[in-house]
C-alpha cells in the first residue's frame, strides 16, 4: 500500500492518509472505483454505506461484484472484495439510506472527509446538508456516458451542491398525456401511468382517461354533451379505472377495447382537439395490423431480441400475456393483504412488456412512430448508460482531491470535468481555474438562508406544503415551521402535533402573501426562512400544485405576467437569469408518490424495491451544449494566444427521475 | 472500411443483459466489435491492471498479459489484481485470477516470457497490443511490428502520479455519432399557430485519422510544443532514466541525483529554466492508484474505441499533469 511505503508520498501526506477517517456514499460505479484507489494508497479507516442491492447490468463496470453476489448488499459485498485487496484496511460498511436519522451532524462530524458517489439529487442534497452542518469537507462527483466531474464542497469556500439551480424535473401536461400525445415518450409516460391505473398504486394525477377539462376542448360547442357523457361512460370517472378492471376480471380484450377503442372515439368526439393535429384512429381487437412498420412482413431483424421492432398484432398479444401475469401476480398479492400492490420495475419482464406494448398501440393510434422495447425501457425507466472507464476516471481525481484536503490545500481542489471530446484547447480533463465561490443567496449555505415562495395560499394545504414544498423540492427530511411574529407551529416534526392542519388550507392559519416562516430540520440542521408571496394558483383541475421558489422578491415581480398566465400546463420551466436562484415550477406527481410509499410500513418488501429502483444507475451530470457553442466561438477566434480563460464548465446536473418523473 | 468483418453472430441474452448499461451508449455494433478483439497487455504494472480491468469488463474476446517480472513491493500501490501475497511470483500468472473473475466470458492468459523473447510475428496475434512498462528500444521495436502486420499499437505509463497514453493506429477507420439540431415547425397545444421546435438527430459520420510511430514523437522540437508542456518533458526525462538504469526511480531514492542529471539535460536541451522543476520534486515513485485509474481509463476507452472503430481516437498522446489535473492531448510527430 502506498502510503506504508516509505518515499512514496511525502511524510506529512503519507501521514494524514494513515490517520484519516473517511465515508464514501455509494458503492455503485464510482463507489466500488474509489474503494479500490484508498485501499490501494493505504488508507485504513474508511466506511461505506449503500442501500442498494447487486443487480447483473451493474457488473460491467462496479468490478468488485460479480455474478455470484447478484442481490446481496453492495457495502458489505464491496467491503469482502476490497479487503482482499488490502487486509489491513479497516472498513465499516453500512446496507442502508445515508438519509435516516442514525446518520446524524455528529455521525458526519467523524470524517475527516466525505466523498459523494451517489446517483440522485435527493441524496446529494441531503449529503450537502449534512456535510455543511458538520463543517465536513465533501467532494462530489457524478459520470453519465463519457462525461463526468468532480468538485469539491466545503462550507465558507466552495459552492455547495445546491448554490446553483439545477435542470428542472421534465414533466408533461396531463392533457398531453391523456388527450393529444406527439411524442413516444408520452406515450410511454401514458403506459406507466395505466400500468399504476391497474396494478399499482392508485394515482388521481395518473388518470389515464381522456381529460375533459382541456382548455382546448372546452372551447368546442360540444362542451355541455361532453361532460354529461362522461361520468356514465366511466371515463373521468378516477376510481373505476381499475375497479372496472377488477369487474371484468381484468379481460384483455375488454381492457384493450376500452383504452384503444372506446377511449379513442371518445377523444375524437372533443372534435376541437383535431382540428390542427391528425386525429386518433381507434383500434379494433379483432383486426390489429400485423406488419412491421418499415417492413413488408414480420421479420427477425439482426440485433438483440429487444431490438426488434412489434408489429401491433404483436404489441397485442404482448398486451394480453403481460395483462394476464400482472393482474395474477396482483391477486396473489392481495390475498395476503387487500391494500398491497405491484410496483412497476423496468427490469420486471411483465411489467415492462406491458408498458412497452401499450406504449406501442398508443403510438400506432395517435401517427407517433413506434419504439424497440430496448428504446422504451431507456426512456421508461430514465437509464443513463455507464461504463467502467468514466467511473475510474472520475473515482481516480475523487481520490486526488481527497488527497489535497489531507494535505490541507483546499484551494486547489478546482472542479474538473471529464468530457467525452476534447475541447478546443486540447484538454480532455479540464480543470477550473478556481475553486468556485458560494453563492451569496444559496437559500442552503448562505449565512442566513432565505427563500421567497410564491404560492396560491388560498388553494395550498398546509400538507402540499409539508409534502411537495419542503420536502421534495426542498429536500428537508423533517421540518418544523413556525409563523414568525405569531410563533404558532403550524407543522411539527414530532408525529401527532399537527396532524389537524394538513388539510387546512394555508390561508385558513394566517399564511398569507407577506408572512414570514421559520422552517427548520433538525436533522439536517438546516434553518430557512421564508417569505410567502400570493400567487394565483393556474391549474383548472388543480390536480398538481404549481409555486415558485426565488432568492429575491424582486425577482418574481417582472415575471408575474408570465407565471400566471392560465395554462394547465404544469410543467412550465422559466428561465433563470443571474438573480435568480431557483425558478420552476414543479408538479406534485412525482416524488410525493415516494414518499407516499416511504410512509406506509405495511409492506417493506415494496419499499425496498422502490428505493432500488431509485438508486439503479450512477449518474448526474449531463454537460450543456452550451459549452460547444461557446468552444466553437472561441476556437474561432484563436482564443489560444490570448490570456487563458475560465471556459466550458456549465454543467447541469441531471437526475435519475428527472426524464420521465411522473411516476416512480 | 469500416464494414462488418464480424462473424454476424446475435449477443446472446446474457451479454445483452451483462453489457445492457454499455451498449446503450456506444451501440450494439461496437460491442460485438469487441467480442472479436484480442488484446496483449505488456506490462502488468498498477496501470496496465487498470487497463486490463476496463477492458475485460467491456467484454472482448481475449487478452494476454505478457510480463516476465514478478510481483514487487511497489505493485501493492496499485497493482489490486496481483494479490499481496504474490509478492516474488509472476506477476502476469498472478493477475490472471481476479482478472478472470471480472468476467467469465473474457478469455484471460498468462505469458512469463520476457517481450524481448517474442519474434515480431507474436504481435500478428492480436488486434491490439498495448504496451507498458517497457523501454524506448522496445516500444519503438514492438511499435515497428506491430505496423508491419497492420496491428493497432499503443505504449503508456505511469510515474508516481503522472502519466501517459500514445496510440498508433496506422490509418484508422472510424464512425462517430453527431447530434445536429434541426428545425422543425409543429402544432403545440393549445397554440393556435404553428410554432418551431428543435429536434436532436443523430447522424453517422465516417471517419479517417493518419497515425505516426512513437518514434515520431520523442524529442520533437520546442516550437511544435504548445506551452503547458511540462508532462511531455517529464515522459523525456523518466524514459532517458529508465532506458539508461534499466528500471524507474524507487521511491526509497526519492530526491536522487541520477534523475536530477537526466532532468537537467532537457531542462538545458528545450530552455526550461525552472518551468518544470515542481514536477521533478513531485510523487513520481513506483504508481498511485488513482492515477492508474485515470490514465488507465483513458487507455482502456482509447482501445475500445480503436477496436469498435467508433468515436475520434487520440491521436496521439494523452499526459496527465497531477499538479493541475488537466488532461490534454498533444498531438506530435505528424
Amino acid at each position: 500500500m502506498a502510503a506504508n511505503i516509505s518515499g512514496v508520498f511525502t511524510e506529512s501526506l503519507r501521514n494524514a492518509i494513515l490517520q484519516s477517517k473517511v465515508l464514501i456514499v455509494g458503492a455503485g460505479g464510482i463507489g466500488c472505483e474509489i474503494l479500490k484507489n484508498l485501499v490501494m494508497t493505504g488508507f485504513v479507516n474508511i466506511e461505506i454505506i449503500d442501500l442498494d442491492t447487486i443487480d447483473v447490468s451493474n457488473l460491467n463496470r462496479q468490478f468488485l461484484f460479480q455474478k455470484k453476489h447478484v442481490g446481496k448488499s453492495k457495502a458489505d459485498v464491496a467491503r469482502e472484495t476490497a479487503l482482499t485487496f488490502n487486509p489491513d484496511a479497516k472498513i465499516v460498511h453500512y446496507h442502508d439510506s445515508i438519509t435516516t436519522s442514525d446518520y446524524g451532524v455528529s455521525f458526519f462530524k467523524k470524517f475527516t472527509l466525505v466523498m459523494n458517489a451517489l446517483d440522485n439529487r435527493a441524496a446529494r442534497n441531503h449529503v450537502n446538508r449534512m456535510c455543511l452542518a458538520a463543517d465536513v469537507p465533501l467532494i462530489e462527483s457524478g459520470t453519465a456516458g463519457y462525461e463526468g466531474q468532480v468538485e469539491l464542497i466545503k462550507k465558507g469556500l466552495s459552492q455547495c451542491y445546491e448554490c446553483t439551480p439545477k435542470a428542472a424535473q421534465k414533466t408533461f401536461p396531463g392533457c398531453t398525456i391523456r388527450n393529444t400525445p406527439s411524442e413516444p415518450i408520452h406515450c410511454i409516460v401514458w403506459a406507466k401511468h395505466l400500468f399504476n391505473q391497474l396494478f399499482g398504486e392508485e394515482d388521481p394525477d395518473q388518470d389515464v382517461s381522456p381529460d375533459t377539462a382541456d382548455p382546448e376542448a372546452t372551447d368546442s360547442a360540444g362542451q355541455g354533451a361532453l361532460n354529461s357523457e362522461s361520468n356514465e361512460k366511466g371515463n373521468v370517472d378516477r376510481i373505476s379505472t381499475r375497479g372496472w378492471a377488477q369487474s371484468c376480471n381484468y379481460d384483455s380484450e375488454k381492457l384493450f377495447t376500452k383504452l384503444f377503442h372506446d377511449d379513442i372515439k371518445y377523444l375524437l368526439s372533443m372534435d376541437n382537439l383535431w382540428k390542427k393535429r391528425r386525429p386518433p384512429i381507434p383500434l379494433s381487437w379483432k383486426e390489429l395490423p400485423d406488419g412491421v412498420p418499415g417492413c413488408s412482413k414480420e421479420v427477425n431483424e439482426p440485433g438483440l431480441k429487444d431490438q426488434q421492432r412489434w408489429s401491433i398484432s404483436k404489441c397485442g398479444t404482448v398486451f394480453a400475456e403481460s395483462v394476464k401475469s400482472l393482474s395474477s401476480n396482483l391477486k396473489a398479492l392481495q390475498e395476503k393483504s387487500p391494500n398491497n400492490h405491484l410496483v412497476w420495475d423496468k427490469d420486471d419482464q411483465n411489467s415492462m412488456d406491458f408498458v412497452a406494448a401499450c406504449a406501442n398501440i398508443r403510438a400506432y393510434i395517435f401517427g407517433i412512430p413506434q419504439k424497440t422495447r430496448f428504446d422504451i425501457k431507456s426512456m421508461a425507466g430514465n437509464i443513463i448508460p455507464a461504463i467502467a472507464t468514466t467511473n475510474a476516471i472520475v473515482a481516480g481525481l475523487v481520490v486526488l482531491h481527497a488527497f489535497r484536503i489531507l494535505e490541507n490545500n483546499l484551494k486547489a481542489c478546482k472542479s474538473v470535468y471529464l468530457r467525452s471530446k476534447m475541447n478546443h484547447r486540447n484538454q480532455l480533463l479540464v480543470p477550473e481555474k478556481n475553486v468556485n465561490p458560494p453563492n451569496p443567496k444559496c437559500y442552503v449555505c448562505a449565512p442566513t438562508p432565505q427563500a421567497v415562495l410564491a404560492i396560491d395560499t388560498s388553494k395550498t394545504t398546509i400538507k402540499e406544503l409539508d409534502e411537495v414544498v419542503l420536502k421534495n423540492r426542498l429536500n428537508m427530511i423533517a421540518p418544523d415551521v413556525m409563523i414568525d411574529g405569531t410563533g404558532n407551529v403550524v407543522i411539527s416534526s414530532e408525529e401527532g402535533e399537527t396532524e389537524d392542519n394538513n388539510n387546512k388550507f394555508l390561508e385558513e392559519l394566517g399564511i398569507k402573501d407577506g408572512t414570514i416562516l421559520k422552517v427548520d430540520d433538525f436533522h439536517q440542521n438546516y434553518s430557512l426562512t421564508v417569505t410567502i408571496v400570493y400567487r394565483e394558483r393556474p391549474s383548472l383541475k388543480g390536480d398538481s400544485l404549481d409555486f415558485v421558489i426565488l432568492a429575491k422578491e424582486q425577482d418574481l415581480k417582472p415575471k408575474e405576467e408570465d407565471l400566471v398566465k392560465p395554462s394547465t400546463s404544469n410543467g412550465q420551466v422559466e428561465t433563470s437569469d443571474d438573480n435568480v436562484m431557483i425558478v420552476e415550477t414543479e408538479t406534485s406527481s412525482d416524488v410525493t408518490k415516494k414518499r407516499k410509499i416511504e410512509a406506509s410500513e405495511e409492506n417493506s418488501s415494496k419499499k425496498r424495491k422502490l428505493e432500488i429502483n431509485d438508486m439503479d444507475d450512477d449518474i448526474s451530470i449531463i454537460e450543456n451544449d452550451i459549452n460547444n457553442d461557446i468552444d466553437k466561438v472561441k476556437s474561432n477566434f484563436k482564443a489560444q494566444n490570448i490570456e487563458e480563460k475560465d471556459d466550458d464548465c456549465l454543467i447541469v446536473h441531471d437526475d435519475n427521475k428527472s426524464i420521465v418523473a411522473t411516476s416512480q | 472500411m469500416v464494414e462488418d468483418k464480424n462473424q454476424n453472430v446475435e449477443l446472446t441474452d446474457h451479454e445483452a443483459e451483462l453489457y445492457d448499461r454499455q451498449i446503450r451508449l456506444w451501440g450494439l455494433e461496437s460491442q460485438k466489435r469487441l467480442r472479436a478483439a484480442k488484446i496483449l497487455i505488456i506490462g502488468l504494472n498498477g496501470y496496465g491492471a487498470e487497463i486490463a480491468k476496463n477492458i475485460i469488463l467491456a467484454g472482448v474476446k481475449a487478452v494476454t498479459f505478457l510480463d516476465h517480472r514478478n510481483v514487487a513491493v511497489e505493485d501493492w500501490c496499485s497493482q489490486f489484481l496481483a494479490p499481496k501475497e504474490s509478492l516474488g511470483k509472476n506477476r502476469a500468472e498472478a493477475s490472471v485470477p481476479r482478472a478472470q473473475n471480472l468476467n467469465s466470458m473474457v478469455d484471460v492468459k498468462a505469458d512469463t516470457s520476457n517481450v524481448d523473447d517474442k519474434p515480431d510475428t507474436y504481435f500478428s496475434e492480436f488486434n491490439v497490443v498495448c504496451a507498458t512498462q517497457c523501454t524506448i528500444m522496445q516500444i519503438k521495436r514492438i511499435n515497428e511490428a506491430c505496423r508491419k502486420q497492420n496491428v493497432k499499437f499503443f505504449a503508456g505509463d505511469v510515474w508516481g502520479l503522472l502519466g501517459y497514453t500514445f496510440a498508433d493506429l496506422m490509418t484508422h477507420e472510424y464512425v462517430e455519432d453527431v447530434v445536429q439540431t434541426k428545425k422543425i415547425q409543429i402544432s403545440d397545444s393549445g397554440e393556435p399557430v404553428q410554432k418551431e421546435k428543435f429536434e436532436n438527430i443523430v447522424v453517422t459520420e465516417k471517419h479517417t485519422e493518419t497515425f505516426v510511430p512513437f518514434k515520431s514523437i520523442l524529442n520533437v522540437t520546442k516550437s511544435s510544443l504548445p506551452k503547458d508542456s511540462e508532462v511531455y518533458y517529464m515522459i523525456l526525462i523518466l524514459h532517458n532514466y529508465r532506458e539508461k538504469y534499466g528500471k524507474d526511480p524507487l521511491p526509497s531514492e526519492r530526491g536522487s541525483e541520477n534523475l536530477k542529471a537526466e532532468a537537467d539535460i532537457i531542462i538545458k536541451k528545450y530552455d526550461l529554466e525552472d518551468k518544470i522543476d515542481h514536477l521533478i520534486e513531485s510523487d513520481l515513485y513506483a504508481q498511485i492508484s488513482p492515477v492508474c485509474a485515470i490514465v488507465g481509463g483513458i487507455m482502456g476507452q482509447e482501445i475500445i474505441k480503436a477496436v469498435s472503430q467508433k468515436g475520434t481516437p487520440h491521436n496521439n498522446l494523452f499526459t496527465f499533469n497531477p499538479d493541475t489535473l488537466c488532461g490534454k492531448i498533444l498531438r506530435l510527430g505528424h
